[in-house]
């Protein structure tokens, strides 16, 4: 009986394993590697701070701080058109037009965002159809340069990555609170405004929460869209890292994707102190409580 | 109608312009002939592209990839949730579990990369399937979990009380109602897996995935039209096997 026990655990254990081993243990020899020096292709065992000290003094810093920003102001915007969007879908329309809706937003999701992202630079270059569209209607002139290769490129190729990544928390979470909370709120006197203002955002926030965590990873590890839409030596985090790996120099590869996965981390637990997590998976858990 | 819905409906209508928009232009550029004199709409890069080696052999290592993950994931993603359930610490063990989901992906390649490289693993489709797993095991826990949060325990227990053990009672009454979460975490482990790119890339070693395949030769060479093509075919692909999942769900 006790043996069956141990078994049970064991195979209960098994995908925190897995985690824990291929990916928290990787993690650790990351930042280990990233006290590492280079030598010629190779990485040798020492402990060095040079590679941080190259990190953080050179020009790689104002990148990181663009990063911060570009992603900040992507997740911004993301946030402020998703979630009148999802309040709607969840609140007021009916729910097989809701469904519907979710469901057009699900499919170009699916379709990999390289491609994507790919059709952007046709679509916004001097030539493309939106530059077309606007001397036609004779909106300008001539051509408008900023549409591509520039942070406007940037920031749209970002938000219709991950504007689906943002509806769906903010629909489930929205679509789960009582409707009895507002009818009595609303009973009680309050105009609808004061029932948004204290009854629905707050208890809409643990989707705010997931919303921003998934939109701004995202952004902030980006490598793909800053390479195809920024043009040439538009530089964000995610593939100054990838041009560093491509050079060989690991440690340094290493050292700066240890400062990104710590400022990951710290944002996390900073969120993690702030709210609630219980809010968010509360039925889960509770239910393990009885 | 009033003017607020109104204003609602024109901003999701801009907003799925603005997502649908992008599905268009490959397929026009696959079209497109080499020369001026060649008839103009022609089908030709689509027969061609069937004849690099390099594209049929990643589209197998995809297929293989995706099919392993998402057998698998879905069944981790079903234990972790269980585990969740009953081992102590289920906050900490959640935390966990979402970790690949908050870890920027090219910090992710990287680590598991320089991993593989130094406990000796040669890349090859195991590292591939291993990195997309942990990729996809927080979306399938989600799923999984969403569908447990709906499931009354009062069951299980009216299962115990006619004579059930614990492992019948789970295998023939709560997997059979939480099942739509489990074929839904398959799905979803499928797809993630046959679009990732950025942590695919790291480990993959001699291999190609279809869409590591797209992302280093549009670095190398730059876009060609096999490749509007080939991006062509992967968006019809999805939407018309996601269409058809819908309809059928439907019925």
């Amino acid at each position: 009986m006790r043996l069956k026990l141990l078994a049970r655990r064991l195979l209960l254990s098994l995908p925190v394993a897995f985690v824990i081993l291929l990916l928290v243990l990787p993690l650790g020899f990351m930042v280990v590697v990233s006290f590492w020096k280079r030598a010629l292709l190779k990485m040798v065992p020492a402990f060095e701070l040079s590679n941080y000290l190259e990190f953080l003094t050179g020009t790689r810093l104002s990148v990181l701080g663009r990063s911060f920003l570009v992603s900040i102001e992507a997740t911004t915007i993301c946030l402020v058109i998703a979630y009148p969007i999802a309040y709607y879908l969840a609140r007021h329309a009916r729910p097989s037009a809701a469904r519907l809706v979710m469901l057009l937003f699900t499919i170009p999701f699916l379709v990999n965002y390289v491609i994507r992202v790919f059709s952007w630079t046709y679509l916004l270059g001097r030539t493309g159809l939106i530059n077309k569209s606007l001397i036609e209607i004779g909106i300008v002139s001539g051509p408008v340069d900023w549409l591509l290769y520039s942070d406007f490129a940037v920031l749209v190729g970002m938000i219709s990555s991950y504007m689906p990544f943002m509806i769906f928390p903010l629909w489930i979470s929205l679509a789960g609170i009582d409707h009895r909370l507002g009818e009595a709120s609303s009973m009680l006197g309050a105009r609808p405004w004061t029932t948004f203002r204290y009854v629905t955002l707050p208890l809409s926030m643990p989707g705010v929460f997931a919303a921003i965590i998934f939109a701004f990873v995202g952004c902030f590890g980006e490598s793909a869209v800053p390479i195809i839409l920024g043009g040439v030596g538009y530089q964000l985090i995610g593939n100054e890292i990838t041009s560093t790996l491509d050079v060989l120099n690991y440690p340094l590869a290493a050292a700066m994707s240890s400062v990104v996965t710590a400022a990951m981390l710290a944002l996390l637990a900073l969120w993690y102190v702030a709210f609630d997590l219980r809010s968010f998976l509360g039925k889960i858990l509770s239910w393990r409580m009885q | 109608m009033t003017w607020r819905s109104w204003l609602v409906w024109s901003a999701i209508g801009a907003v799925l312009a603005l997502l649908y928009l992008p599905l268009v232009p490959p397929l026009f550029f696959s079209l497109l002939p080499e020369t001026a004199a060649e008839p103009a709409p022609t089908l030709r890069w689509y027969v061609e592209m069937w004849r690099n080696p390099l594209l049929t052999g990643a589209v197998v290592t995809s297929l293989e990839a995706a099919v392993t993950v998402a057998l698998t994931t879905p069944l981790l993603a079903l234990v972790a949730a269980i585990s969740i359930r009953e081992l102590k610490l289920p906050r900490l063990i959640l935390g966990l579990m979402l970790l690949p989901l908050l870890v920027p992906g090219i910090s992710m390649g990287i680590a598991t990369a320089f991993f593989f490289k130094q406990i000796g693993i040669a890349p090859s489709l195991g590292t591939i399937v291993i990195v997309q797993i942990l990729w996809a095991l927080p979306f399938a826990l989600l799923v999984v979990l969403t569908a447990m949060s709906t499931y009354d325990p009062v069951l299980t227990e009216a299962a115990h009380m006619s004579g059930a053990g614990r492992w019948r009672a789970f295998r023939d009454i709560e997997l059979p109602l939480i099942w739509p979460g489990v074929s839904g975490a398959a799905t979803f482990s499928f797809i993630l897996s046959f679009n990732e790119t950025v942590r695919t890339a790291l480990v993959q070693g001699p291999l190609n995935t279809v869409q590591t395949y797209i992302w280093s030769t549009y670095k190398q060479i730059g876009l060609s039209p096999t490749l509007y093509a080939l991006m062509t075919l992967l968006i019809l692909l999805t939407v018309g096997l996601s269409s058809i999942a819908v309809a059928i769900r439907r019925v």
